[in-house]
């Protein structure tokens, strides 16, 4: 009986080991394919954008211009409209009080036009609600909802979350009617984390108050970030003489500026963009929350939340040939020499000179095997019809016998 | 008749020639390229560029009747890509010549009907079928509906000279091409076994040898076997059954291109768990006019025949103008009706109506994007009454006839 029991609890045990072994083995391997570029150690493979302006009317117009430079950012950097949710509470491009129509601009001499030709506003106006904003985060939404409204993001998503508007002390008000609270935020990531919805979430705010906003958040890597404390007010940047208004916030302003020097292959970490924030320029003092979040900031690029930056592993030619001469198929075994020179014309041509001989014979090869086969097959047709013709001859012959 | 056409260019050896000719130096001077994808003048059926893109696809080893836009018979496939180049010149020289031939076969029927060996009115008739806007049109837009004329004029030239075997293989071929030519089988059988010559006039009950019935049938079936082997060897497989005749009949109608048809607009607007009711419906309708057209008229097959041409012109599935033409042609071997039509002049009055009509409306909805489907589907509804009315008045003169001069004091009843 003991020993029975024994041998059985040795048995699960090794199995287990085994398993945790194996996995951590599996492991290991993604791991090491996600580190081997860069030094980032980041285990996401596609990226989304949620950026949200919850505030209409024309003297609103920083914050409409703060989201839309999100949207210029992310997309500069990779990640395609399909995406990026854009919510916009108001049209400031096409607003009546708008002196140069179509376009919105981020700085006071109107160098940089945000709005441009290719902006695709996925909520607008009066569709900018919370109960948009979180049903979009959750993916609770109706049947009906078309695809570019929907956050299709899963386990392996980096999310970047922003929203501008007008906010206090744990709460953003939405549309000048209601209000979203930090805590509906935090409960909505946590229904993310428990649908693996995200890999890791980075969540800006550029409000009054805004640390307040993240301060609820209770969810495993997410990153946060705030531009004033409790207390504080967000101060715009500056207005233009000839739109009458403010075009931008002070904080977005001095995160848009570091991120224009930034393009797809920077190795800059958020390290150096929260870094990069003075709190005199822009007379609040922002925040970061990192205790949820499980990897160094300055280990973090930027890149691996405002960017749609793919990892791309070349494989070495003699590595991918045995597996794939089985995939071939019909050619078997007896010819992997000849699929091997078929493989190699996959692989990335200025990678080895030696192998470039070898380039040009596949090529002719597939072409003289499908062409014959054409041939085949017209030679095929072709005695066909002339045997239906024949029959239809035979059959013309033989009645003019008859008759 | 009168032999008051002795006009010299009214003979049959320079009205053939001439007309051909015509027709050449039109499709030569551009005349096809525009009416070659006209809706009234080809149908999904016999367009000539689906005609090309299945020899296309054949001669590269693809399986035409893999895709649902070729749905011409195998048989022109095999002829097509073998001993006939497929062509724009050479296809409009073969239909040219397709011309001839069933302006030829016609007149041959016209005097087996006549029972001369040649008359005065010869060129008349060739000129009749020729001249016809509603045949000449189409062979220039390369549609293959004047072959399925010549076909079935063949057979009916080879019933009236008693040649059953080649009468039977034409309509064999023809029912390749459109399954609707099943339906002449009977007037056709009927004129074999007894003759083309004009008994309106003097209708009596029909005396043919019943049991020549049966072979005859048998061996109608058996071309119909034969050239369905060939088809299934060209075809390499029986995908065309579905794609050719299926979409007669097996209640698809899958192709609702707009033609001249009357199908085509009430398959459109249909919800889908009618349509097989309705395709029943409108496929049925066509067979109940074989039986009570043989039987009034078995002592004039010939005349069945004819009126059963018009009709299915009307009504059947996939129409083009040819189809008409063919009815219309056909009205010049029947002389001795005309003087018993009641409203010619309203018929052709009706007809040109229509034709002007039709590509009007087919303009002013696809291309100048101003008019709907309705527009065309009401000239095509004007098309069907002036059909109707030819046939109707065809019919009414046929009947006509055997009644003669009205003579007061008699009355006429009917047996």
């Amino acid at each position: 009986m003991l020993p029975l029991t024994l041998f059985h609890l040795f048995l699960g045990l090794s199995v287990s080991l085994l398993g945790a072994f194996a996995s951590d083995h599996q492991e290991e391997t993604v791991k090491g394919f996600f580190g081997r570029n860069g030094t980032s150690q980041s285990t996401h493979t596609n990226n989304w954008a949620v950026l949200v302006c919850t505030s209409r009317y024309w003297f609103n117009y920083r914050h409409m211009s703060n989201a839309l430079s999100m949207y210029r950012t992310v997309k500069r950097l990779g990640i395609p409209d399909s995406n990026i949710i854009l919510m916009l509470a108001d049209d400031a491009s096409c607003n009546a009080r708008n002196k140069f129509p179509g376009s919105v601009y981020a700085n006071p001499g109107r160098h940089l036009d945000l709005y441009g030709e290719n902006v695709e506003v996925d909520y607008r106006g009066y569709e900018v609600t919370v109960e948009n904003l979180i049903r979009v985060l959750t993916g609770r939404v109706e049947p009906s909802v078309p695809r570019s409204k929907r956050l299709l993001t899963d386990e392996h998503s980096n999310i970047f979350v922003y929203m501008a508007g007008h906010g206090g002390n744990e709460f953003l008000k939405f549309q000048d009617n209601e209000e979203i609270s930090a805590f509906d935020i935090a409960d909505a990531f946590e229904q993310m984390y428990q649908k693996k919805r995200y890999n890791e979430i980075f969540f800006m705010v550029d409000t009054c108050q805004a640390n307040s906003l993240y301060s609820k958040l209770y969810s495993p890597n997410i990153l946060a970030t705030g531009s004033s404390q409790v207390g504080e007010n967000s101060y715009s940047h500056s207005s233009d003489k000839d739109l009458g208004v403010a075009v931008i916030d002070a904080y977005t302003h001095y995160v848009l500026e570091l991120m224009e020097g930034i393009n797809k292959t920077s190795q800059s970490t958020m390290q150096d963009l929260f870094s990069s924030i003075d709190p005199n320029k822009i007379n609040s003092h922002p925040g970061v929350r990192s205790d949820l979040f499980r990897r160094p900031l300055d280990k973090t690029l930027i890149t691996d939340f405002f960017g749609g930056v793919s990892q791309i592993e070349v494989v070495d030619d003699e590595e991918g040939v045995e597996e794939e001469a089985g995939l071939v198929g019909g050619n078997g075994k007896d010819s992997v020499s000849s699929t091997a020179p078929a493989q190699a014309s996959f692989a990335i041509p200025e990678r080895r000179a030696s192998h470039s001989k070898r380039h040009i014979e596949p090529v002719s090869n597939t072409s003289t095997t499908s062409e014959a086969k054409e041939l085949w097959g017209w030679v095929g047709s072709s005695t066909r019809a002339w045997g239906a013709v024949a029959l239809f001859g035979g059959l013309v012959g033989w009645v003019r016998m008859r008759s | 008749m009168s032999s008051s056409y002795s006009s010299p260019l009214l003979r049959l050896g320079v009205v053939l020639p001439a007309l051909t000719v015509l027709k050449l130096s039109a499709h030569l001077a551009g005349v096809s390229d525009v009416l070659l994808h006209d809706h009234q003048l080809s149908s999904p059926l016999t367009s000539f560029s689906q005609l090309q893109e299945g020899l296309y696809l054949f001669r590269h080893g693809i399986d035409p009747y893999n895709g649902g836009t070729f749905r011409h018979s195998p048989l022109l496939l095999a002829l097509f890509s073998s001993v006939l180049p497929s062509s724009k010149v050479f296809m409009a020289t073969l239909l040219a010549l397709c011309d001839a031939v069933a302006a030829w076969a016609l007149v041959r029927t016209w005097r087996a009907r006549q029972n001369v060996p040649s008359s005065a009115r010869d060129g008349l008739v060739a000129a009749a079928y020729l001249l016809n806007p509603y045949n000449f049109l189409p062979s220039l837009a390369l549609s293959t509906s004047p072959l399925e004329s010549a076909l079935l004029l063949l057979a009916v030239m080879f019933a009236s000279q008693k040649k059953a075997a080649p009468s039977l293989l034409s309509l064999a071929f023809l029912s390749h091409l459109t399954p609707n030519a099943i339906l002449f089988l009977p007037p056709l059988l009927l004129l074999l076994l007894t003759d083309p010559h004009s008994h309106l006039a003097s209708p009596q009950k029909i005396s043919f040898k019943r049991h020549k019935v049966l072979p005859l049938a048998v061996e109608f079936l058996l071309y119909v076997g034969v050239l369905t082997v060939a088809s299934t060897l060209v075809a390499g497989n029986l995908n065309w059954v579905a794609q050719t005749w299926g979409t007669w009949y097996a209640f698809t109608l899958p192709d609702l291109t707009p033609n001249v048809g009357m199908w085509w607009y009430f398959f459109t607007e249909m919800f889908d768990h009618f349509r097989p009711f309705f395709l029943m419906v409108f496929s049925v309708h066509l067979l109940i006019y074989v039986a009570p057209l043989c039987i009034k008229f078995q002592h004039d097959p010939l005349y069945a025949l004819f009126i059963l041409t018009g009709i299915l012109a009307t009504f059947k599935a996939y129409p083009t103008l040819a189809d008409m033409g063919l009815f219309l042609s056909m009205i010049s071997i029947f002389p001795e009706t005309f003087p018993y039509l009641r409203f010619p002049i309203v018929t052709s009055l009706l007809h040109l109506h229509s034709a002007l009509l039709l590509p009007l409306f087919h303009h002013l909805w696809l291309t100048q994007g101003t008019g709907n489907a309705n527009f065309y589907y009401a000239s095509t509804l004007v098309f069907a009454c002036s059909n109707g009315a030819a046939i109707l008045d065809c019919l009414f003169a046929g009947l006509r006839i055997a009644v003669g001069k009205e003579v007061d004091g008699y009355e006429v009843v009917q047996e």
